[in-house]
């Protein structure tokens, strides 16, 4: 059968970011993909080593707008492991708690999306309706929906109000409520579950090989999560499960992401209650950092952010590396794409949550006599649900 | 430790300039030896390849290769120091771990280090530049 090259990106009126794919095809069977980044490079390295080591937090805070709590909490670290800081008890506690309110909210965004790549828009609107109140915490916590600037090496730079802690308290029932439902859709539903059963598998081999790291991997039965392998903060204060399955496909990816919401949960509600009564101060006096070099890692909502920082013992880094989870999650899309139909690549890219997919859409095929078509990988996504809608429901 | 020590028993004889901190180990390798370390960190070990640093230092450019114990939270750094800045080769470890292949073309795009034995050896990150970036991290003249 004669293959097609199907270019996706980089550059599309509706992207948020760019990125570039290149799908090969037999028929409606993706044989092999194609990928190019460096679209959005934008030389936060190098920008880093020209600041000092309390400006580039707020530099590697703009790397992701989702991840703007991972990114400053990794490169805090990766300071603090060259002279091995200790940072007070309560700060310990506001760290996690900012941290996984950022999981909340990357998860529901993500949740959200995927609702909307399947047709299943009901599940788009829930999951973007109740991550309002959590970008309210947020707000209530540090001024800000985005963006907090609550990090500084050796503690957080803002205390959070006790007088407060009960209106946090109040959105955190209410959130807690409505992640039970909307885990129980994403678990329970049959449609939901018969469109992604299977679909985009990544194996536990090729998660391993290709490194992946958070729920792509822990989707593919691989156990590692930072925050227990090598807990900072207050993670080893606080009672959480880390949400591992076998099969590797975006089902599972969607059920490990939902239920990973409802362990934040928990997690925020036992900083909530420690908060209460851990008084005292929220950032020790840090005056140099010597030489040396240090790793900090997080768990970011998809997976390890990794800062490695060396000093020469002046108040900026001569060396700052950042390393992202989408850049070592998104190479497993050769081992998940191959083999699987177009209308399953949309939500099988969208399934290690990078940032772009949520807008590529629009295509078009050319094949080797330059004729073109064009296709909506959307609308065949959604069309594929629709009709196991209609097998299951019957109309 | 035991891995730490086990991995000293089994490979001390091919790691230099051992710095130990807590939960972290760095070491040199040599380019020859560098490939048999991966393979026992990876492979043996079952470590996890974080991703790899490369820094332009006086002495020449170094790789600083980050492998996560996962089931301990511990580092393992190999550092493999090119002393040849003018055509700076190593080998490299794709052979061993698929995950290290963006990572080795951005080392080769930003800082023209040829990983020798890469299936793909070309840019990642300024393939699509307009201008003519060419190993953007590198020390300049006057720079």
């Amino acid at each position: 059968m004669k293959a097609n090259k199907i270019p996706i990106g980089p550059f599309h009126p509706l992207l948020e970011e760019a990125e570039y794919f290149e799908l090969t095809v037999e028929g409606e069977t993706v044989v092999d993909i194609d990928m190019e980044i460096g679209w959005m490079h934008r030389g936060h390295e190098y920008i880093s080593e020209m600041k000092t080591f309390t400006q580039s937090i707020y530099l590697v805070e703009r790397i992701c707008g989702i991840c703007s709590t991972s990114h400053p909490l990794a490169c805090v670290h990766a300071v603090e492991d060259i002279d091995n800081i200790e940072i007070p008890l309560r700060a310990r506690y506001i760290r996690t708690l900012v941290g996984e309110l950022e999981r909340i909210h990357s998860h529901l965004l993500w949740v959200g999306l995927a609702g909307h790549f399947i047709g299943y828009d009901t599940l788009w609107m829930w999951a973007w309706k109740y991550r309002e109140p959590v970008l309210e915490m947020f707000e209530i916590i540090s001024g800000n929906r985005n963006h907090y600037g609550m990090m500084r090496v050796g503690g957080v730079a803002r205390d959070v109000d006790s007088a407060k802690i009960v209106e946090l308290y109040k959105h955190l029932d209410m959130i807690e409520k409505k992640m039970v439902m909307v885990a129980k859709v994403v678990r329970d539903d049959p449609v939901v579950k018969s469109r992604l059963k299977g679909v985009g598998v990544l194996t536990h081999e090729a998660a391993v090989a290709y490194c992946a790291t958070g729920p792509t991997s822990r989707a593919s039965g691989v156990p590692w999560d930072v925050r227990r392998d090598e807990p900072t903060d207050a993670y080893d204060l606080v009672d959480f499960e880390v949400i591992v399955l076998p099969n590797g496909d975006v089902y599972d990816k969607a059920v490990v992401r939902v239920l990973e919401v409802i362990e934040s949960v928990k997690i925020i509600r036992q900083c909530l209650d420690k908060l209460k009564v851990v008084q005292g101060p929220i950032l020790n006096n840090v005056k140099d950092i010597s030489p040396g070099e240090g790793i900090g890692r997080y768990e970011a909502p998809r997976g390890e952010v990794f800062h490695y920082i060396r000093s020469d013992g002046t108040n900026r880094p001569i060396r700052h590396k950042v390393r992202a989870p989408s850049y070592v999650n998104i190479p497993t899309f050769t081992a998940s794409c191959k083999g699987i139909p177009i209308a399953d690549v949309l939500i099988t890219l969208a399934s290690v949550d990078p940032c772009y997919c949520c807008t590529e859409r629009s295509l078009k095929v050319i094949d080797s006599s330059c004729e073109s078509r064009q296709i909506d990988l959307l609308k065949s996504s959604r069309e594929k649900t629709e009709r196991i809608r209609r097998e299951i429901h019957g109309n | 430790m035991a891995e730490i020590e086990q991995f000293l028993k089994d490979m001390g004889g091919k790691v230099t300039s051992i710095i130990e901190k807590k939960k972290r180990l760095y070491f040199n390798v040599t380019n020859d030896d560098l490939q048999d370390i991966a393979d026992y960190l990876f492979n043996k070990m079952g470590c996890r390849l974080s991703t790899a640093t490369a820094m332009e230092m006086y002495h020449g450019i170094e790789i600083l290769y980050h492998f996560s114990l996962d089931k301990t939270g511990q580092y393992f750094c190999p550092r493999v120091i090119i002393k040849d800045k003018k055509n700076p080769k190593v080998n490299s470890i794709t052979s061993i771990i698929e995950g290290a292949i963006w990572i080795e073309r951005e080392i080769f795009d930003l800082w023209g280090v040829e990983f020798i034995g890469h299936p793909r050896m070309e840019e990642l990150l300024t393939i699509n530049h307009p201008g003519t970036l060419k190993q953007p991290l590198r020390f300049r003249e006057g720079a």
